[in-house]
């Protein structure tokens, strides 16, 4: 014990001395009435533009793939399950169902697709994903919904470096878990990471693991940056599955919290106290501080625990009022879609954006379709008509069969108080036969659209400002806009399918039919029949041939 | 050279005594150690659908046994079809028993899956095999083995007289899968495989087989079906299959350094308990199953040299420092972008 506090103090030390530098936080928030959110965040800051011959906390496995393929800019996230923005409000950051992976290259880099493919295969195999299913006919490269958080030299082309990929069907399970666990400094034996114990975080309603890499200022200067690698873990716990409206870390995770990681410079939990003032609860240990944060119109409470010991502790909240009924008031800007038609030969996608707020909102929408669900720009209908004023400006790309999705971007003004309510046709493709999945019936997804908004208001709002990397940097940070990326609900549609087993039964029935066809037609073609008054004798002349007659049959 | 001159003896012997290598002639004891240097599995499930739950409880037995008798994940080629253990009808989210009593979760905290899902096909199983992968496949899912390594691999999922099932859409015939592994023969990727395969008429694929050095064994003669062990009703489905339930039972008792033979795995499932023949195949391999310890296949090699001597380590070529040192860097002023097209909604709006 003794000896492993020394060893904890030098290594503190010595990564001191380096500047690498790692802050491990939790997020808690209950959603009322029924659910609670919770977010990791594991912060390694990076110092210098080195390349990553050594590396002291930073996983050295990822940051070779950055320096290797020259990206600049990563954002790789594994979700299940769906956030719900209408009744949840916003999470820190969202995150599409399935898989979802961008990255801005540097603009170094002359082939982006082909480092791009190099990219998403090498890291399916870190993090045991199906990444490698990224190929051109699902890349986009979007034009206004996308921009690079991390600090950028000014005046060069960043989009043409970006490459945007989304994988609706991907799975997320221990797996994913476990290699994404393994890149953390303590990994999952110290700190707050111990507590990712797959068997509760995959007993939520919504899990997401991600991992964010980016640039970042040192100071106000920006003269010299650092490497930012956030690891999140977003949850929404059900009440229902945790039996009660009352948690604790023991409840949610099946343990308490071990303490803090040595490694850590800061690690901290902040539970939102918001919701308190209706929903009456009590924390328990009392919390080290109470952060009151005024941000764009809203207020919120922060409860703060500062965890520097390695002492087994267990916070748990309990509420006072069990009974009570609940208005959900939601947030300023939310959105729906879904998919129009029946039958297998047309179709369509209806996005429904509703502005919640007294003032315009700006949003761009990124529709990004398969090859094999072409969608037409001509069929484009804003509020059912075909010309708007609310679209301030589009992109479109067509899609090629087998080699390009289809891409459409609007850049939409929002009127205050109002549902947009964009359609947008598209008609089914039929596959060659070695295209259908194993499983065709299930049907096919399509991924999520990206909107990206700048609100005005800070409602709801729960991100972190762009220069910030902690949740500190929440409290009291006004800003003129509030910038978010959304995720839509993604969608499904049954593709027309063929009877795969239709082959062999045609076959099958086909023989049959010409087997019972043929017999009778060949015994009437080839036999003779001769009338003949029963008790006739037979010449001997005619027993001699039809001996031969035998013979030849 | 030592080490070519045992293996080009054992070929000669090989070839002299094909035949009639069961017990008639002793081979000397000599011959009877493996000579690997290093330990691969390569594990798969070839069945989709949540119906075939059994199959991935049984890929999951095996890689328990392998991982916990010493070969570590990046030697290990896990390959399943479908996703069981977080699949919403699990009402155990991300766990995987090998029975109704929830004795041993097979999935276990530290699963690594190389090939999932859609990914699992004959193709890429012949290529891992082969080794003829994409040049961008990442190490994880390539079997960097050689002619040192001993490879297990273990074959479940639903087959017939001569070929296995994928995924429902596909298989691979016992044909196609032996010539893959005389391809890996004349690449010299092997030195031994044992190869398990627990499916119906389950011994009808390694029938074909014409490279030495594999050791075969299946769940199930041709003509008889492979059962299933016991059915959880709390899932709804067969929890896991006869053959590999014992095979697991058996598996645990043993430890990195017990001594038990490849014989003794061979005899695991006699018919009474597994309903059906277990069937073995040993003439393509040299040595007497018997004197085999089973951690020439389950466990792993580590090699330790113990040597008096002092060791001369040459000294490492040093680095070449990156040129970009010598350069002065001007330091360039970056920013963060708005994020957000301003510049297109401003000359709108404001």
């Amino acid at each position: 014990m003794f000896k492993s506090g020394i060893f904890n103090i030098f290594l503190t030390l010595l990564i001191q001395i380096k500047g690498d530098d790692f802050k491990e936080e939790i997020f808690i928030k209950p959603l009322p009435p029924s659910h609670l959110y919770v977010d990791f965040h594991f912060i390694t800051l990076v110092n210098g533009e080195e390349s990553f011959e050594h590396s002291y906390l930073a996983p050295r496995s990822l940051g070779e793939i950055m320096s290797r393929y020259q990206v600049d800019e990563l954002h790789l996230t594994l979700t299940e399950g769906q956030w719900k923005h209408n009744q949840w409000g916003y999470p820190v950051l969202d995150a599409a169902p399935g898989a979802e992976l961008y990255a801005w290259f540097n603009t170094d880099v002359i082939d982006v697709d082909i480092q791009w493919k190099k990219l998403s295969s090498t890291l399916s195999g870190l993090f045991c994903a199906s990444l490698n299913f990224i190929e051109t006919f699902n890349t986009i490269t979007p034009k206004m919904s996308l921009w690079p958080t991390g600090a950028q030299k000014p005046k060069q082309n960043y989009t043409s470096q970006l490459r945007y990929a989304s994988l609706p069907r991907e799975i997320v399970c221990t797996e994913n878990l476990t290699p994404w666990k393994k890149l953390l400094p303590c990994e999952s034996t110290h700190g707050f990471s111990s507590l990712l114990n797959s068997r509760m975080i995959h007993n939520t309603n919504y899990h997401s693991i991600g991992v964010h890499v980016r640039r970042m200022c040192v100071d106000n200067n920006c003269l010299e940056t650092n490497l930012e690698i956030k690891q999140t873990v977003a949850l929404v716990y059900d009440f229902k599955i945790i039996n009660s409206m009352d948690w604790s870390f023991r409840k949610l995770f099946g343990q308490g919290l071990p303490g803090a990681c040595p490694l850590s410079s800061s690690s901290k939990i902040y539970v939102d106290t918001t919701s308190n003032s209706t929903y009456r609860f009590k924390l328990t240990p009392e919390p080290n501080l109470i952060l009151l944060s005024q941000r764009g119109g809203s207020e919120t409470e922060l409860a703060v625990y500062n965890i520097n010991n390695s002492i087994m502790m267990n916070i748990v909240a309990k509420y006072e009022t069990k009974s009570k009924l609940f208005v959900n008031i939601p947030p300023p800007l939310s959105f729906t879609r879904y998919v129009l038609g029946y039958g297998k030969e047309f179709g369509g996608i209806v996005t429904e954006l509703t502005n919640n707020y007294w003032a315009p909102i700006d949003v761009v929408l990124l529709e990004n379709a398969p090859w094999w669900l072409p969608i037409q720009l001509s069929s484009l209908r804003v509020n059912g008509e075909a010309e708007s004023k609310l679209i301030l400006s589009q992109y479109y790309s067509p899609g090629r069969s087998r080699q390009k999705p289809y891409h459409l971007e609007l850049l939409l003004h929002l009127p205050p108080k109002s549902t947009t309510t964009l359609t947008i046709d598209f008609e089914f493709v039929f596959l060659k036969w070695q295209e259908y999945p194993p499983d065709a019936n299930h049907g096919f997804y399509i991924g999520s659209a990206l909107i990206s908004a700048n609100l005005p208001t800070a409602k709801n709002y729960t991100s972190l400002p762009i220069t910030g990397n902690t949740f500190d940097s929440i409290v009291n940070a006004s800003k003129p806009w509030y910038p978010m990326v959304f995720r839509t609900n993604g969608a499904m549609v049954s593709l027309p399918t063929p009877d795969f087993s239709m082959p062999y039964n045609v076959i099958c029935l086909a023989c049959t039919v010409v087997a019972l066809a043929f017999g009778p037609l060949n015994n009437i073609c080839t036999k003779e029949l001769v009338l003949k008054a029963p008790g006739t004798s037979i010449s001997l002349r005619q027993k001699i041939l039809n001996m031969f007659k035998k013979k030849k049959d | 050279m030592i080490q070519l001159n045992i293996f080009s003896f054992s070929l000669i012997f090989s070839l002299l005594f094909t035949i009639s290598i069961t017990n008639a002639i002793e081979i000397p004891e000599k011959f009877q150690k493996s000579n690997h240097t290093n330990n691969w599995a390569v594990l798969v499930d070839t069945s989709r659908f949540w119906f075939n739950y059994r199959h991935v409880a049984n890929v999951l037995s095996i890689y328990r046994s392998v991982k916990r008798l010493g070969i570590p994940d990046s030697q290990i080629i896990l390959m399943i079809s479908d996703d069981m253990a977080c699949n919403p009808r699990n009402p155990r989210p991300a766990t995987i028993f090998n029975n109704a009593h929830e004795q041993i979760n097979v999935y276990g905290d530290d699963v690594e899956v190389d090939y999932r899902g859609y990914e699992v096909s004959v193709e890429n199983f012949v290529r891992l095999l082969t080794g003829r992968v994409p040049p961008d496949t990442p190490r994880s899912k390539r079997l960097l083995t050689d002619e040192g390594s001993n490879i297990l691999i273990y074959l479940t999922g639903h087959g017939g007289d001569g070929f296995l099932k994928f995924q429902d859409s596909e298989e691979i015939t016992s044909q196609e899968l032996a010539d893959a592994l005389e391809q890996m023969w004349q690449k010299r990727r092997y030195n031994e495989i044992f190869f398990i395969i627990d499916t119906c008429q389950a011994s009808s694929m390694y029938e074909k087989f014409y490279s030495p050095n594999i050791l075969a064994t299946a769940s199930s003669l041709v003509g008889e079906d492979s059962l299933s062990h016991h059915v959880d009703s709390a899932i709804g489905v067969y929890i896991i299959d006869r053959y590999t339930y014992y095979v697991l039972e058996f598996l645990e008792n043993v430890h990195p350094n017990s001594k038990k033979t490849m014989s003794e795995f061979l005899a695991v499932c006699p018919k009474s308990a597994c309903l059906s023949t277990v069937g073995v195949r040993r003439d393509l391999f040299k040595r007497d199953p018997s004197k085999v310890p089973i951690t020439d296949f389950f466990g792993s090699v580590r090699p330790v040299i113990i040597t008096t001597d002092p060791i001369d380590i040459q000294e490492i070529p040093k680095r070449r420092k990156s040129q970009s040192i010598n350069k002065t860097k001007v330091p360039e002023k970056r920013e963060y972008l708005p994020q957000f097209p301003m510049h297109l909604v401003q000359t709108n709006n404001y």
